[in-house]
């Protein structure tokens, strides 16, 4: 059996499949701050039995919580002379830019825990000044003094040769073996000083709360009996062993939401389709990625806390490209002061919630909108709906303003929500350089199958599925990963110039620091894999283009494939190449699955009912071309593999609803997906 | 006033909806432009913009690197009306080029402008526009921009308004003048391909958005947008003090040694209207530190959006209360052949004295004083390794001004700057010449007040090669940062050449080409802001921590904050007489 849990903020969700590849899933109420009894909650809800878990998956809010709530220990950061105010001056930038009383982010680390030592690489990497040790000493002791709990050490070009932060760490660990400890190096391999000092000082951040959260968890699963292969989430899109985890705890920065676009390309590996884009609707945000030829892009330009109005905090280690807005179910919809409607970013949250809850949400939110049109049904709600509060609110602070009906009010919150969202959903899309048409959208989360089929027409996607599990989705695709390490190391050269000997010798570096890593984790040589990529760029520019590479010895032809690659990307990304211009190598990317065993999917039985039977009731539901329209509700329980229907019909399971427009069509897979022909042609 | 009724047959979430992706446009024309740029000053610094006006040259949605550009693509947009005004002037798939400062420009000649217009069912619908700092655009010194110009003729080249391409054709010979002219044309070059991409990026974009949702409603909903923007804006101006403000202040000097020069304001704010007047200026200078009309308007529009809502949607619906009132040819509005390389030395003079005279009226909206210049490095040489030439174009971050309720800003770029990076440590010495000794706060204590002012920033170049030349300008250095209600002023921009033997030479403000050779290190060390309030009332366990942070020594605790810090525990062992008081 293996077993998936994912903690969200507030519900910690299970999701299992057994050995004949049956999957269950269970929720139960997330247990701050000792979010591992939610765990063990939800295990025992699920009714698995505990010593019957051979492999057990974990996505985890606790290190995003410990950053945004600042609720990590008191770090001290060890830096070269000269440069302890990097973590201060940041990049200096403004986002805010007409904003004069902008506020620069607050480092994690004051001046007086940020040291200086005597040290200094070149940027090739040749020492200008060896390491001061005694002053290393020195500090170990004030930083005791000053009651440090963590420390971080980053200097200058360590990317390129990380000696003097290894014996730093040698020093520091000999003489404070408690005491948690980074180095830049072994978070990222990245030139650009702020950011990876900024990473390494996070990670020290979080560690001590990363090891204890943890260790608890382990000790728990430890006395249920579960079997002993534990992994946890990673932003990657991969996961790694509890040990790992305690090490580099950064790396789960984005624990849960990945996994769910994770899931989302297996799902299409299952079901045949490469080319995907992924859309989860949370309650606050919606964020959506897309999955070219079944690839999840990672890249390392991630940040916390940041907008178009914060600098935020940068992160350099691989996370999946997601793209986030401010938009789901409890969105506001608001007037501006110009008498425009806008929905979100402010959310209702789950207390006081849309105006349904009834617990004192006052402001019309999407959720509002779509009960007050039919797409919701007081019935779907574990409180007991107002109609009249939700109708009341929508009129007053929406539809009275612009002199129409309420329900036109509320299809107008839904049309600028969906506007909201179809920007983001263009942003992965059409503006780099890919067509949707080529696409089919998987939609989860609670709000994801309400909107896709709208949007999905919209963007002139064909095909919407909504998979088994969707309101759960993110620990469903927990439990179909395999492990996942990416190592990256900044390497300037120009492609022209390429030393071949070198350049290999790089990349069997990386390989075997992979091979080492996943032994220590009990997976075989013969169960990694290993993917290259170069992040490559016109010489001159800045930003890069992640170009794939194959495997073996570089050789002429490979490397002109490459290049051919890269202005092919280019050219797909940026709408021109320069052919002929020279080319450079930023940054090498090896990415390694260690693959585990997995049960394959059950094919589900059609017991040769008819769609019809599924139908529980029939309402009236208001469509922006067709008004209202008695429309037929279907349980999603009761489908059965290869029953179809047309739109217009309103399907609804636990937790989630979708919504099928007239002129669309449905049908259930083998699998039990929900398969919706959106009328694109 | 409310349009939403005006408008027949387009229901008013269509408009919305439309309205939205024309600022979604915006968004992806100035990501395009950043993402494939040659030049560091455009994809770290950001120092461009691009957006769209409507058929007549109004603004309605620009992306922003820095405030500096705000509204000066419209400048562009009309100055390509009036030279091509006649019908069938203008047609399908041209792209003009524009970088006359004085016609449409606005900045320098490093500010490269491209416009494009969009046509959709054959009806003139918008513009595409963006203007970018090309590293190199010829002229006397390398990086063109030059603090000792005299005239517009040693600046670089000029493109007065001229069609690059005709109906998707390209003009060949503008390219090989280029290619010419330049010191770096690829890199030039690239970012024209660049500018480009990003340009024709919004003309699709905008023919798609009238094809699906017709031409008419797009036209609809960009009048509507123009007219939100007003009436967000003079709900903003609702609310601000009336009456009349002023304040007067000095450019340093013009790098001849001429100077000071005054700037002054008349700010006068009535129910409606928002008028900057800036008559009695002084003249256009033999320096090229003046700025041009278009240069000013940029200027006074920052403050005007951060007086009234910083974030909102920037369209020229909202400055439709601003107006802006010059003497002719004056420091403020320059005229043929002024020189103009570090206009932003008058630019952000003329702002700064509209923040003097509003800033004690809305200590809510306004800091106090800030670095203010660019602090705009050029150095050029030799690479180390490779031998190649190298040139470092950019600006430096610097102390801003504290406000009501809290501290000013730490290294920071200035205020004409904004979405500016810094150029990282590492990535500067692996594509320059160069080693970085130091990049680090400078911790003078000045700007002292209940809110202290942002430290300003130390950052050193050593060369790596002989024959390198460090060229500077650093405004703010003679008139220091002022302080607000109470706050002490800060301290001046400036940098000194440490000499490999041991000399130093300086301090200055502004020098053009200093000779360096291997070893010798350039230290460039950038203003702190000045203070709100009295220092007296900064609390004194605040106090104690500033000290333990080393942003202000014991010394300057007791003196200008009258507490007592011990300097091993950093403990307030007492206040003095005054303090008490």
């Amino acid at each position: 059996m293996r077993v998936a849990t994912d903690i969200g903020g507030t519900f910690t969700d299970l999701v299992y499949v057994d050995q004949e590849g049956s999957i269950g899933v269970a929720k139960s109420p997330t247990t701050p701050p000792n979010f591992e009894q939610g765990v063990i909650d939800v295990i025992g809800k699920s009714g698995v039995d505990p010593q019957s878990i051979q492999t057990f998956i974990h996505g985890t809010t606790v290190i995003i919580n410990a950053l945004t709530e600042r609720k990590g220990v008191t770090t001290g950061l060890i830096t070269t002379a000269g440069f302890r105010d990097v973590l201060e001056i940041a990049r200096g930038n403004r986002p805010d830019l007409f904003n004069l009383r902008y506020e620069k982010p607050v480092p994690f680390v004051e001046r007086y825990l940020r040291q200086e030592v005597t040290e200094r690489m070149s940027q090739q990497g040749e020492v200008v000044e060896p390491l001061d040790e005694k002053r290393i000493r020195q500090l170990v002791e004030y930083f005791r003094k000053e009651n440090v709990d963590a420390i971080a050490v980053a200097y200058l070009h360590a990317y390129k040769n990380p000696t003097h932060e290894i014996r730093t760490v040698e020093l520091v660990e000999e003489l404070w073996p408690e005491v948690a400890v980074t180095a830049s190096h072994e978070v990222t391999k990245e030139w650009r000083e702020y950011e990876r000092t900024n990473t390494a000082v996070l990670n020290s951040y979080v560690k001590p709360i990363a090891s204890s959260y943890i260790d608890r968890l382990n000790g728990r699963l430890e006395e249920l009996g579960s079997g002993n292969l534990r992994y946890i989430m990673q932003s990657n899109g991969g996961t790694t062993t509890f040990e790992q985890a305690k090490k580099t705890p950064i790396n789960m920065v984005e624990s849960g939401p990945v996994a769910g676009i994770y899931g989302a390309a297996y799902l299409g590996e299952i079901i045949g389709e490469k080319n995907i884009i992924a859309f989860d609707i949370g309650g606050t945000t919606a964020k959506c990625s897309l999955i070219a030829d079944g690839e999840v892009k990672v890249s390392t330009d991630y940040y916390i806390e940041k907008d178009e109005y914060h600098a935020g905090y940068p992160i350099k280690t691989p996370v999946v490209d997601i793209v986030e807005i401010g938009n789901g179910g409890g969105s506001i919809a608001w007037i501006d002061e110009g008498g425009a409607l806008k929905v979100g970013p402010q959310s209702a949250g789950s207390v006081p919630g849309p105006v349904a809850y009834g617990q004192g949400g006052t402001e019309p939110t999407t959720t509002d909108a779509n009960l007050l049109t039919g797409r919701l049904s007081p019935k779907n709600f574990d409180y007991d709906v107002d109609m009249i509060q939700v109708e009341a609110a929508i009129k007053t602070k929406v539809a009275d303003r612009f002199g129409m009906k309420p329900e036109d009010g509320a299809l107008g919150i839904i049309r600028i929500a969906n506007s909201n969202m179809l920007n983001a959903l263009k942003l992965i899309s059409v503006r780099k350089g890919y067509d949707p048409r080529d696409f089919t959208l998987i939609a989860f989360g609670g709000g994801g199958s309400m909107h896709a089929p709208a949007l999905a027409k919209e963007l002139g996607v064909g095909k919407v599925v909504v998979p088994v599990a969707s309101p759960v989705f993110s620990a469903w695709g927990m439990l179909m990963t395999d492990l996942r390490h990416d190592y990256i190391q900044t390497y300037i050269a120009r492609v022209s110039g390429l030393n071949f000997d070198t350049f290999n010798n790089e990349w069997d570096e990386l390989a075997e620091t992979a091979i080492a890593q996943f032994e220590e984790e009990n997976i075989a040589k013969n169960h990694v894999r290993l993917l290259r990529f170069a992040d490559m760029r016109y010489a001159g520019q800045e930003h890069t283009v992640k170009v794939p590479l194959g495997s073996g010895p570089i050789t002429k032809e490979s490397i002109s494939q490459l290049i051919a690659n890269f202005h092919e990307l280019h050219e797909k990304n940026y709408t021109f190449k320069l052919e002929g211009a020279e080319t450079e190598i930023v940054n090498l990317h090896l990415t390694a699955f260690g693959s585990i065993e997995k049960p394959s999917l059950k094919k589900l039985e059609a017991a040769g009912g008819l769609a019809g039977d599924a139908i529980k009731e029939n309402r009236p539901v208001y469509y922006e071309q067709e008004g209202w329209v008695d429309t037929d509700v279907y349980d999603r329980m009761k489908l059965e593999p290869k029953m179809s229907f047309s739109g217009p019909a309103i399907i609804e399971e636990q937790a989630a609803v979708t919504v099928i427009y007239p002129g669309q069509s449905a049908t259930i897979d083998e699998y039990g997906n929900l398969i919706i022909e959106t009328e694109v042609r | 006033m409310t349009t939403i009724k005006e408008l027949k047959n387009v229901d008013p979430f269509t408009l919305e909806i439309v309205k939205d992706s024309l600022v979604a446009i915006g968004e992806e024309m100035f990501h395009t432009l950043a993402r494939t740029s040659m030049s560091p000053v455009i994809y770290e610094v950001l120092d461009y913009a691009s957006g769209l006006t409507d058929a007549k040259g109004q603004l309605l949605t620009q992306g922003n690197g820095v405030t500096g550009f705000i509204g000066m693509l419209t400048f562009m947009v009309k100055e390509t009306l009036k030279k091509f005004g006649n019908e069938g002037d203008l047609n399908p798939g041209d792209i003009i080029i524009i970088n006359d400062s004085y016609a449409g420009g606005g900045s320098h000649l490093s500010d490269v402008g491209f416009v494009m217009p969009i046509f959709a069912d054959g009806e003139l619908v918008a513009f595409a526009a963006n203007k970018a700092h090309w590293t190199d655009v010829g002229g006397k010194d390398p990086g063109s921009f030059s603090n000792d110009a005299t005239e517009i003729y040693q600046e670089g080249l000029q493109f007065p308004c001229v069609k690059l391409y005709e109906e998707g054709r390209l003009n060949q010979a503008i390219i090989d003048m280029i290619q010419a002219n330049v010191r770096f044309p690829d890199l030039s070059l690239g970012d024209l391909w660049a500018q480009v991409a990003a340009i024709r990026t919004g003309d699709k974009r905008v023919r798609e958005l009238c094809e699906k949702n017709g031409t008419e409603t797009v036209k609809a909903a960009i009048e509507n947008y123009l007219d939100h923007g007003e009436q967000m804006a003079r709900k903003e101006l609702a609310k601000l003090p009336k009456g009349e403000f002023f304040a007067k202040d000095y450019v340093d000097d013009d790098g001849f040694g001429n100077g000071p020069f005054h700037v002054q304001v008349k700010v006068t704010i009535t129910d409606d209207k928002f008028i900057c007047d800036f008559r009695g200026s002084h003249p256009q200078v033999p320096g090229p530190v003046n700025v041009t009309y278009t240069g000013l308007v940029s200027a006074v529009r920052t403050v005007f959006l951060a007086v009234t809502n910083p974030s909102q949607d920037v369209n020229d619906g909202v400055f439709r209360p601003l107006e802006i009132i010059t003497d002719p040819a004056s420091i403020l509005s320059a005229e043929r052949p002024a020189p103009v390389s570090v206009y932003w030395e008058a630019m952000q003079g003329g702002a700064d004295v509209v923040m003097q005279a509003l800033a004690p009226h809305l200590p809510d909206r306004l800091p106090a004083g800030q670095l203010l210049s660019v602090c705009a490095v050029t150095l050029s040489g030799n690479h180390h390794v490779n031998g190649e030439p190298f040139l470092i174009v950019e600006p430096s971050a610097g102390g801003w001004g504290a406000a009501q309720g809290q501290d000013g800003a730490r290294g920071q770029f200035c205020i004409g700057d904004g979405e500016t990076y810094n150029v990282p440590v590492e990535v500067a010495e692996t594509r320059y010449g160069v080693m970085i000794d130091e990049y680090s706060l400078k911790t003078d204590g000045m700007g002292a007040g209940e809110y202290i002012g942002g430290a300003g920033v130390i950052r050193s170049y050593r060369a790596m090669t002989d024959k390198q030349m460090v060229s500077a300008t650093f405004g703010r250095n003679k008139f220091h940062p002022w302080g607000l209600n109470g706050g002490e002023k800060g301290s001046p921009n400036e940098f000194i050449i440490e000499k490999k033997e041991g000399t130093t030479d300086g301090p200055f403000g502004m020098y053009p080409r200093y000779p360096l050779n291997k070893g010798d290190v350039v230290k460039l060390m950038t203003a702190t802001g000045g203070g709100y309030g009295d220092p007296l009332k900064r609390p004194s366990g605040q106090v104690a921590k500033d000290v333990k942070n080393g942003y202000m020594t014991v010394a300057q605790a007791k003196e200008k904050y009258g507490v007592l810090v011990n300097s091993e525990t950093f403990e307030v062992e007492g206040i003095t007489e005054k303090r008490e008081n």
